[in-house]
């Protein structure tokens, strides 16, 4: 084997250039595959970051049923109880409570309705990004009870500016009696998320919790968690942990399930890419094989005619179909390296595109996992082997008497 | 090896028929034969009269359309593909006409390569090919490669390959075809002489006067039958 092994390895050094060109061709489609994996899984990452962490949060608790419909009376059940466990839980970075009503926001130019937000400031900066998008005036500073921070898109159709009143009518929970309470815009955001900038508004939970007459009740807790893919795990005991007294927790991948298929077809695209990529390569590899192979047809009959078996020909051809394969795994993974390197430095400005409803709102960057360096090699040296098997079968099968008149 | 006058090759009627561009060419019409152990044969006659057919067939490179082979008395076609590799690596020595070696081994690693197949000890093929290589005046050249070499070493190589796991049988296809004419004599001397050395069976498919006139006996073809089998005294 040894024997055979060192004569494989001379074998694909003796038309250099060509070997050179193959390991090449197939170098750079694992190269392309190390770096698309990487890039997927910063995309993946920067996508879910992007959809948590502008207002969403990783998961969120509310009564059950609010989420089909949003009535101001369901209030989240055990709310005490539910803090004082969130505060203890090791996974649980932050929380923010929040309430959520339809409302209508009237300004002395227009009209418009909007999911309005009461909000606890000191908290909720944590969880959602209004603070690090606003445009204009301030977030919620001072002891103002009648600040409303609203989107860019909102305030323009309303024609107001910082400082201007506006008007937000709701619905009092129990009663059902129309509330109306004015509020003087404090600042205006821009998240280039067409519903955030146009349908959302955003008021002081206390003074949301009193224009709704909920007492200190709120609709819905949202959550942070340490590891950004803890929210997405399966069976995860979290959410049933506090799916209890009525409530429901649900993690984005309920919350955004267009976000969540959306990132299913990430991986489907990358399954193509990678057939394609190693249709490439297969290409590349028996058409190295061949030529190397009817280059040599006289030497493979006279390898033959003294002995060798036809097992003895069909491993000779696998082991230099390995050999290539380790000469361009070594080069991909250098050329794969070196790009992803490269952008994991720079990074890609995908800044402001928006996605499945996602906007990016940081720069790209490709993560590197140690998977990628183990799994796809030994998917392009298997791979490598499994195609290499169809010029090891012809070079076994070809006729000796054949072989020998070939190159004379 | 003692020139025991044992059948090495027995023929019985064989026939050779193959297909060129759906024409079929029947290259060997009928041939019966024996070759006895530590002949010294040259079987010639013009291109196309089957010489080479002929070798392929009675050495199990090719399968003869009808008749039989015996080889050490065994039946050719009675065996499997994988006994019939087992069975020229264990039995027959292959000398062709060249491009014989292969060129990323060393003149040692070519000439240990059937021992190899065979499952010889490192130590006993080191042994052998320092052994041969004297033999045939090459010593000291083991770890050069065929392409940095001249033809008639190449040709001594290949010879030392064929004879190095001491089979009953060498074929050699056109040997000296290639060659210039001292150095074809200076080969053929020496095949001559390894031949009254060991023993071994030598049959040479030629054009090569010079062969004709070394060996023992010349069988001639025509159009794929023997037209003269011509035994000649002992040199």
């Amino acid at each position: 084997m040894w024997f055979d092994m060192k004569l494989a390895w001379r074998n694909i050094f003796r038309n250099k250039r060509r070997t050179f060109i193959a390991g090449i061709a197939i170098g750079v489609g694992l190269a392309a595959m190390l770096f698309t994996d990487a890039l997927m899984i910063g995309m993946k990452d920067n996508m879910i970051r992007s959809a948590t962490k502008s207002f969403l949060g990783e998961g969120q608790i509310h009564r059950k049923g609010f989420r089909l419909t949003p009535d101001v009376e369901k209030t989240i059940n055990n709310l005490d109880g539910i803090i004082s466990n969130l505060k203890q839980e090791e996974a649980v970075e932050r929380f923010t409570p929040r309430t959520v009503t339809f409302g209508m926001i009237t300004s002395p130019a227009n009209v418009s309705s909007v999911m309005v937000y009461g909000i606890q400031p000191s908290s909720e900066k944590f969880l959602s990004q209004i603070d690090d998008v606003l445009k204009e005036g301030n977030y919620f500073k001072g002891d103002g009870e009648r600040n409303i921070v609203i989107g860019s898109d909102l305030a323009e159709l309303l024609e107001v500016g910082i400082g201007d009143r506006t008007v937000i009518t709701a619905t009092q929970a129990e009663s059902g009696n129309l509330v109306q309470e004015m509020f003087r815009v404090s600042g205006i955001y821009h998240f280039n998320v067409k519903e955030m900038d146009t349908g959302m508004a955003f008021v002081r939970l206390s003074k949301a919790q009193e224009m709704l007459g909920i007492g200190n009740d709120v609709h819905e807790i949202a959550i942070k968690f340490k590891d950004i893919h803890f929210a997405a795990k399966k069976d995860n005991p979290f959410w049933s942990k506090y799916s209890v007294h009525g409530n429901e927790a649900v993690s984005w991948t309920t919350l955004l399930p267009q976000l969540h298929a959306m990132l299913g077809i990430f991986w489907i695209s990358l399954l193509v890419m990678g057939i394609i990529l190693f249709g490439i390569v297969a290409f590349g590899i028996v058409n190295t094989l061949f030529m190397s192979l009817y280059e040599r047809m006289f030497e493979f009959g006279v390898i033959r005619a003294v002995g060798t078996r036809p097992s003895g020909i069909r491993r000779l051809i696998l082991l230099e179909a390995g050999a290539l394969s380790l000469l361009s795994i070594v080069l991909g993974i250098l050329l794969g390296s070196i790009i992803t390197l490269i952008f994991v430095k720079v990074g890609i400005d995908y800044r402001g595109i928006e996605i499945a409803g996602t906007s990016f709102h940081e720069m790209l960057y490709p993560v590197i996992h140690i998977q990628q360096y183990i799994i796809y090699p030994i998917a392009v040296f298997a791979f490598t082997l499994l195609i290499g098997l169809y010029p090891a079968l012809v070079a076994s099968k070809m006729s000796i008497s054949e072989a020998l008149r070939k190159s004379l | 090896m003692e020139n025991n006058g044992q059948k090495i090759i027995v023929t019985e009627n064989v026939k050779k028929d193959y297909k060129e561009d759906d024409i079929v060419v029947r290259a060997v019409r009928g041939i019966d034969l024996t070759i006895k152990a530590g002949e010294f044969t040259a079987i010639v006659g013009p291109s196309g009269s089957g010489k080479t057919t002929f070798l392929n067939v009675i050495s199990g490179l090719d399968m003869a359309t009808d008749g039989k082979v015996w080889l050490h008395e065994r039946l050719l076609s009675e065996m499997n593909e994988k006994e019939l590799s087992d069975f020229r690596r264990d039995h027959i020595g292959f000398i062709f006409q060249a491009y014989n070696l292969i060129p990323v081994l060393t003149v040692e690693e070519n000439i240990e390569y059937i021992m190899l197949l065979q499952g010889v000890p490192k130590k006993e093929r080191h042994r052998r090919v320092i052994d041969i290589l004297k033999e045939i005046g090459m010593e000291g050249m083991e770890k050069r490669y065929p392409p940095k070499i001249s033809g008639g070493q190449q040709q001594r190589v290949a010879i030392a390959r064929a004879m190095v796991s001491q089979p009953e049988l060498i074929l050699a296809d056109e040997p000296t075809a290639n060659l210039d004419q001292a150095t074809g004599a200076e080969l053929l001397g020496l095949m001559r002489e390894l031949n009254r050395k060991t023993g071994m069976t030598f049959l040479f498919s030629t054009h090569d006067r010079m062969v004709m006139e070394r060996a023992d006996r010349v069988i001639r073809l025509k159009d794929g039958k023997v037209e003269k089998d011509e035994r000649k005294s002992q040199h």
